[in-house]
């Protein structure tokens, strides 16, 4: 059994600096391995980093991150990774890492995802060029989590997609459906299931739903701070 | 002759829904804020917030921006801190 804590838009900064802290100091009890599903800074600056390094390092587990759509608001995505590297955690982006757990291996796959929608109402890589850009970078992290999970074929007993927008509507209820556009994208749900994904796990949707299915049956978690309102949640796979 | 709302001499009254819009966008893209996560409603001449922020500064800092921008209409904070305590139980997915 691999024990998978995860945790999604917590949203420091210097005011909520150390707001997690007392409930991470047990988590090498209880879990095996911290996920952060993106979002982990307000601004999306290289100061709000240096709180979520001072947060999540030294936790006595492996850290594997995402990015979230915060933090690319300052253009600073590349330092705010180098910074979170700096702190020992693991950041993904198209990529995937495997963390050994005694004989077991989990394998994660980490992209940070965008919008889309879901099919029948998505929108397409069609029209002006802002259209043409918004739709065709929902196909390109689609395509950039089926290489991280290519690349981890056959490597890990227990497989997790790691992302920060949602592949599946469930996980979003509680949501305006007006919205699903930019809080997923069933892509990311049709490469999960054209792979052995024991679990999906996002965040970004701060009034969605902890938990949903794939099409093809695989479990989602809505890991999203103010949706599981504790610090983490920790999964047994 | 009864006059159709919205085409009297007199400009209409502001449909409640912009002043929302206009509340949503600022708790969005002020960087005093920025947050998304943050219910906006308009209901009986008032405005209502709802959601979850990450500290009691920010929910502070969110209901003084929609008060900047509610044209003297009560706000009512019904925004929370997320908790952040330790899960007691783990979900099994074996």
């Amino acid at each position: 059994m691999i024990r998978v804590a995860a945790v999604g838009d917590v949203h420091l900064g210097g005011d909520a600096r150390g707001h997690l802290r007392p409930a991470l100091t047990e988590l090498p009890s209880i879990a095996d391995v911290l996920l952060l599903a993106g979002d982990l800074t307000r601004h999306g600056t290289v100061e709000e980093a240096g709180c979520v390094a001072a947060e999540f390092r030294d936790l006595g587990v492996p850290v594997v991150a995402v990015l979230g759509n915060h933090d690319y608001h300052s253009d600073q995505q590349d330092e705010i990774t180098e910074v979170l590297t700096g702190a020992g955690l693991t950041v993904l982006e198209g990529d995937s890492t495997v963390v050994r757990v005694g004989a077991e291996r989990l394998g994660v796959a980490g992209v940070k995802g965008f919008g889309l929608g879901f099919a029948g109402r998505s929108c397409s890589d069609f029209g002006e060029p802002e259209s043409k850009a918004f739709a065709g970078h929902g196909k390109q992290v689609a395509a950039r989590l089926a290489e991280a999970l290519d690349g981890l074929d056959g490597a890990a007993e227990r497989t997790v997609a790691l992302t920060h927008y949602s592949p599946v509507a469930d996980t979003l209820a509680g949501e305006p459906p007006e919205i699903f556009p930019f809080l997923g994208n069933y892509l990311l749900a049709e490469v999960i299931d054209a792979h052995d994904v024991h679990l999906a796990v996002h965040g970004h949707a701060h009034a969605g739903t902890e938990k949903g299915l794939t099409a093809g049956g695989t479990r989602v978690r809505n890991v999203a701070q103010p949706v599981l309102r504790r610090a983490y949640a920790v999964y047994d796979l | 002759m009864t006059e159709e709302p919205g085409h009297g001499t007199a400009p209409a009254a502001e449909d409640p829904s912009y002043l929302q819009g206009r509340i949503e966008r600022r708790i969005a893209e002020d960087p005093e804020t920025a947050e998304l996560g943050v219910r906006v409603s308009v209901r009986g001449g008032a405005v209502y917030l709802s959601g979850d922020v990450a500290s009691e500064e920010r929910r502070m800092h969110v209901v003084e921006a929609a008060t900047a921008e509610a044209g003297g209409l009560d706000v009512h904070d019904d925004l929370a801190a997320t908790p952040a305590d330790a899960p007691t139980t783990a979900e099994d997915l074996r």
